[in-house]
């Protein structure tokens, strides 16, 4: 080594540890809040605001004021909804004294449901975990978590709506509170249906009339594909509720143990066939992965679908974009089968639960928190920047008295869609311990189908067979 | 005369054309992940694609940097693997000594108990490792992710052959001289091991810096995690993602370990006895 | 060795001793542990455990999934041994040869060394995905159509093959450069005067001094394929489409820290360990020389 390198060799080794110490040592910033987030009502803007502000900020370090009990909050949101769940807890946070939550997110829905049973495993969960809807049997079994309800102070269970609570109520009490609620609708580029020669106004309502439109734009070159949506299970599940067709035995699960999943039945049938058409044809496209929002929103805003079924959450995020790639963006139902009543949607989303074997004194701070973080006031927040449901009655009155909806329709779709929906045991949504496992297996099936590795009958017949062993391994490891 | 000339220059500028061409194939993915580092969200999702710089300038750079944590990513793997490397390389190289310069019984056995470890990465045992740092309860903490790699045979075998191969005589030497073990390692064996030093650090540096499964499993807390998982989370949530922000996270997690490669090549290739010597 | 030693019957266990306690704590008891785990069920969010003996094992010795995921993982560990190793050994000689500016050359095409998986893998998946990615449009315009690649098993491995066979490429190159200097000149002249032509003189003469380089490479690149493949799957497919792109690793982990069959997952780690034993064991016995990379 000569005398040159040797000295840069050198150079660069002090300068590392020289990092190592300074990153040690860097004096932390004051925490991210303190400031109030303006409420702005001009929704475009709403994230973006989020989003750029912050840049200033420069502290990814938190101090933690002594003495105060500290509160660990998982989530699994990132972009714009993980900086306003962060400032909303830093406004909690400086309006409460003597509490510290420290939220975190975790990844995806299934990676933060997986980062806190392995948490628990550890001996360390924290205190409060959003879990998908899907995973509420498993949380439920897992004895990791209280019953929320036995915690909480006054959270006003009856001004939840009604879609909201029947989900997450079992056997008549809250074991979490039910937070960011959504469900799909249709999502459309009004310029490509005028290029097509469609009225923009009329969105395809029923499966027929979706081929038919799908046809129209294809044929016509306004657009490459005609719709994108991600191959996610939880599409499948709210076209089964949405043709009023059960997916589990037991009233959905509700009123026993679910031991079966009706995947073989007409309706599922119906789906996977309809699904497997749109494809074939070259109207349906998505990007080759499960459960990849992402690329469905890509394909869509980028103007290479006309449509897009996601959920309602995303309404922020798609008319941001629309206003970005300069399209105008129309909202409307979620499609069903010409065939059957459209009985409206599941519910989907999230709740927050609240660990049990933490001293008391913390699981009330959380307890508390979580009210807070779900009252009226921060429901209305959360819906205008998100586009989750307001999941409290009192929410919609203050909405509907500033004539919120009626100014902002695309948020009118979402929610009308929710309120029309007819409560029985179909959309009230499935229960099953081993849900995360059946839909994954779902998704499987419909990517065979898709793939033309196998018949719609075959792939429903396997998925089914699967499901159930997958049902009846877990109930037999939780008795 | 005049004609081999020229035929040599054609060869040479042939040469030129291939390599330019290979370089900017695996350069493509690189300039690609830059470009987009530097766009909107709208210019990202515009079709046809945009090739060239963006609008966003450095703001994708500054964003992840700040509000996805990726500051607070990168110090952490910078401490990590900078413990790594100090006490690895003291280690390995003690133990080279002990392996070198001492007799002593059962030093075969020594010697394959060492050896065998080659065969076992940290992915093969990751469900008993996990149990076992979690039963310490060193969940969430540096040496959850440092302690696990203070050791390896690479480390001892690269001091050992090195050390193998300096005369004999300067140990006698030292010897003669009165000096101990302690003094012969720093007065003689440091100086004349920079190029395996810095080949083991080197390897150490990329090889802790590119850890991924471990901290996936073990770390719970953002507050202790690791580069390679911070790319992994900015892709992986439930909200519509930025892929402005993902290049520009990634061009970031890139630098380090290039630049510390950029530097150390060389010494990589003679450390590691690649050079002339057989 | 005739090397001069230092007297001392407990100072040599002392220089040995970290090395030997982290060696013994963080990897041999780890590796027991993993072979006894795999005689466990462990059920429910692995918080119950019960003897099983061979069950998983069995389990996993019938199950065809399992036996897709060992091929699939063949497949991807030959295919990028023989694309990345080709490749490698055709720039290494380009940029091998005596040219102006070759070191700048060098420089430009072992940079990939310093790359990690999942930054490979991230990047591979925003040129490959069909909604913004440069490689659908760039295929529509040349060859007139959009290409699955996430979506269709054969592309899905092809494209892992491609990131990995990118990522490795600088690694490789660097070993070979090395040797390729360590190529005697006077052998090749000697065998050009011999009248042997540009490919026979490649191959009898470079290729076979290189083979000792390429073997060492060949058993790295496996052992890449086999684990650090990982990050690689993880961010590009997750194991999809349809398993296709499931390799051992992937499998493993998910069974482990997704499904909380650790018994299971532990059996699979018996079985990829001892692959690797089967691998080290052939490298110690072909190759005099050993040269070591990796923890």
């Amino acid at each position: 080594m000569n005398a040159t390198r040797k000295y840069l060799f050198v150079v660069l080794l002090i300068a590392l540890f020289a990092l190592v110490v300074a990153a040690c040592a860097q004096p932390a910033a004051a925490p991210a809040g303190g400031e109030k987030v303006v409420e702005v009502t001009k929704v475009v803007e709403v994230t973006k605001i989020v989003e750029v502000k912050k840049e200033v900020e420069a502290s990814s370090e938190e101090v933690i004021p002594e003495g105060s009990v500290v509160i660990d909050f998982w989530h699994a949101f990132g972009g714009g909804r993980k900086l306003l769940i962060e400032r909303m807890v830093a406004d909690y946070n400086y309006t409460h004294p003597g509490t510290y939550v420290r939220v975190e997110n975790k990844g995806s829905y299934r990676d933060t449901l997986n980062a806190a049973i392995l948490a628990a495993q550890q001996g360390n969960p924290p205190h409060i975990v959003q879990i998908f809807e899907i995973g509420s049997q498993l949380a439920l079994d897992s004895g990791i978590f209280a019953p929320f309800e036995d915690s909480a102070g006054d959270f006003q269970p009856d001004d939840l709506i009604e879609g909201v609570a029947n989900y997450y109520k079992f056997d008549g009490k809250f074991y979490s509170m039910p937070w960011n609620s959504s469900n799909p609708i249709l999502y459309y580029n009004k310029d490509i249906f005028k290029a097509a020669g469609l009225d923009p106004e009329k969105p395809p309502e029923t499966f027929e009339e979706m081929l038919d439109v799908c046809e129209t734009i294809t044929s016509s070159g306004a657009a490459k594909n005609c719709i994108s949506w991600p191959l996610h299970g939880w599409f499948f599940e709210q076209w089964m509720a949405n043709m009023g067709a059960e997916l589990a035995n037991n009233e959905n699960g509700r009123a026993a143990r679910a031991t079966e999943v009706y995947l073989t039945g007409d309706a599922a049938k119906e789906i996977v066939t309809w699904w497997k058409e749109m494809y074939d044809k070259g109207y349906y496209a998505y990007s080759g992965k499960l459960e990849d929002w992402d690329g469905a929103d890509a394909i869509f805003v980028s103007g290479q679908a006309a449509m897009e079924i996601t959920s309602t959450s995303d309404v922020v995020n798609r008319q941001n974009d629309a206003a970005a790639n300069g399209f105008e963006l129309g909202t409307g139902y979620l499609p069903y089968p010409a065939s059957s009543e459209r009985m409206g949607v599941i519910v989907g989303g999230a709740s927050m639960w609240l660990a049990d074997g933490n001293p008391p004194e913390e699981m009330q701070a959380a307890a508390d928190f979580i009210t807070w973080f779900t009252n009226t006031e921060n429901a209305i927040r959360w819906h205008k920047a998100t586009g989750y449901f307001p999941i409290r009655k009192s929410s919609v009155a203050v909405l509907e008295g500033e004539n919120w909806f009626e100014q902002n329709p695309a948020y009118r779709a979402a929610f009308d869609q929710l309120l029309n929906t007819k409560p029985v045991r179909a959309t009230q949504g499935a229960v099953i311990g081993a849900f995360p496992e059946v839909r994954t297996i779902i998704e499987q099936a419909v990517e065979k189908v898709l793939a033309g590795q196998a018949s719609v009958d075959d792939a429903l017949a396997e998925a089914k067979a699967q499901a159930d062993k997958a049902i009846e391994e877990y109930n037999k490891s939780v008795e | 005369m005049s004609l081999s000339i020229s035929r040599n220059t054609r060869k040479q500028l042939l040469t030129h054309i291939a390599l330019i061409f290979v370089v900017l194939v695996v350069l493509a993915p690189v300039l690609f992940a830059l470009a987009k580092s530097t766009q909107t969200r709208a210019e990202v999702y515009h079709f046809p694609p945009m090739l060239g710089p963006g609008s966003a300038g450095l703001l994708n750079y500054k964003i992840v940097w700040h509000q996805f944590d990726l500051g607070l990513y990168m110090k952490n793997t910078l401490i990590v693997a900078g413990i790594v490397m100090f006490f690895k390389t003291i280690f390995s190289m003690t133990a080279g000594l002990g392996l070198v310069y001492f007799d002593f019984p059962f030093k075969e056995f020594i010697f394959y108990f060492i050896l065998f470890t080659l065969m076992m990465p940290t992915e093969i045992m990751i469900v008993a490792l996990f149990n076992l740092v979690s039963d310490l309860g060193w969940g969430d903490s540096y040496a959850a992710l440092s302690v696990p790699f203070l050791a390896s045979a690479t480390g001892v075998f690269l001091f050992r052959q090195h050390f193998s191969s300096i005369p004999a005589d300067l140990a006698d030497a030292a010897r003669v001289d009165g000096a101990g073990p302690m003094r012969f390692l720093w007065s003689i064996l440091v100086p004349m091991s920079w190029n395996t030093i810095a080949a083991l650090a080197l390897i150490q540096f990329i090889y802790m810096w590119n850890q991924y499964i471990w901290p996936l499993v073990i770390i719970r807390e953002n507050d202790r995690q690791l580069i390679q998982v911070g790319l992994r989370a900015l892709t992986n949530q439930q909200d519509t993602t930025n892929w402005g922000y993902v290049m520009a996270a990634a061009i970031l997690a890139m630098i380090p370990p290039m630049l510390i490669f950029i530097l150390l090549h060389e010494q990589f290739t003679k450390g590691f006895a690649l050079g002339k010597e057989k | 060795m005739s090397t001069a030693k230092f007297k001392g019957k407990w100072i040599p266990w002392l220089f040995l001793l970290p090395t030997l306690v982290i060696l013994l704590v963080f990897l041999y008891y780890p590796v027991i542990q993993t072979f006894r785990l795999s005689f466990y069920r462990v059920a429910f969010l692995g918080l119950r455990t019960k003897f099983a003996g061979l069950d998983n094992y069995i389990n996993l010795a019938q199950d065809s999934g399992y036996h897709h995921t060992v091929w699939v993982t063949i497949v991807i560990a030959a295919a990028v041994v023989v694309v990345g190793l080709a490749a490698s050994l055709a720039i290494a000689m380009l940029a091998n040869q005596k040219i102006r500016g070759a070191s700048v050359y060098r420089i430009l095409l072992i940079w990939p060394f310093a790359l990690s998986p999942p930054v490979a893998g991230i990047v591979f998946l925003f040129m490959f995905s069909p909604g913004f990615g440069v490689v659908n449009y760039l295929t529509e315009l040349v060859i007139g159509t959009e290409l699955n690649w996430l979506g269709n098993p054969r592309l899905a491995i092809t494209l892992i093959i491609m990131a990995s066979v990118w990522k490795n490429l600088g690694y490789n190159i660097v070993f070979y450069l090395a040797a390729l200097q360590n190529v005697n000149t006077e052998v090749l002249e000697a065998a050009s005067i011999d009248g042997a032509n540009n490919w026979q003189r490649f191959r009898k003469v470079t290729f076979a001094l290189l083979s000792p380089m390429t073997f060492f490479l060949l058993i790295t690149n496996i052992t890449y394929s086999f684990f650090d493949i990982f990050g690689m799957v993880d961010i590009l497919t997750k194991g999809g489409p349809l398993d296709a792109t499931n390799v051992m690793i992937y499998n493993l982990y998910r069974d482990a820290f997704e499904y909380y069959k650790t018994g299971l997952a532990s059996a699979q780690s018996v079985i990829l360990f001892l692959l690797v034993v089967i691998l080290t064991m052939i490298q110690f016995r072909t190759s005099g020389r050993q040269v070591h990379y990796g923890g």
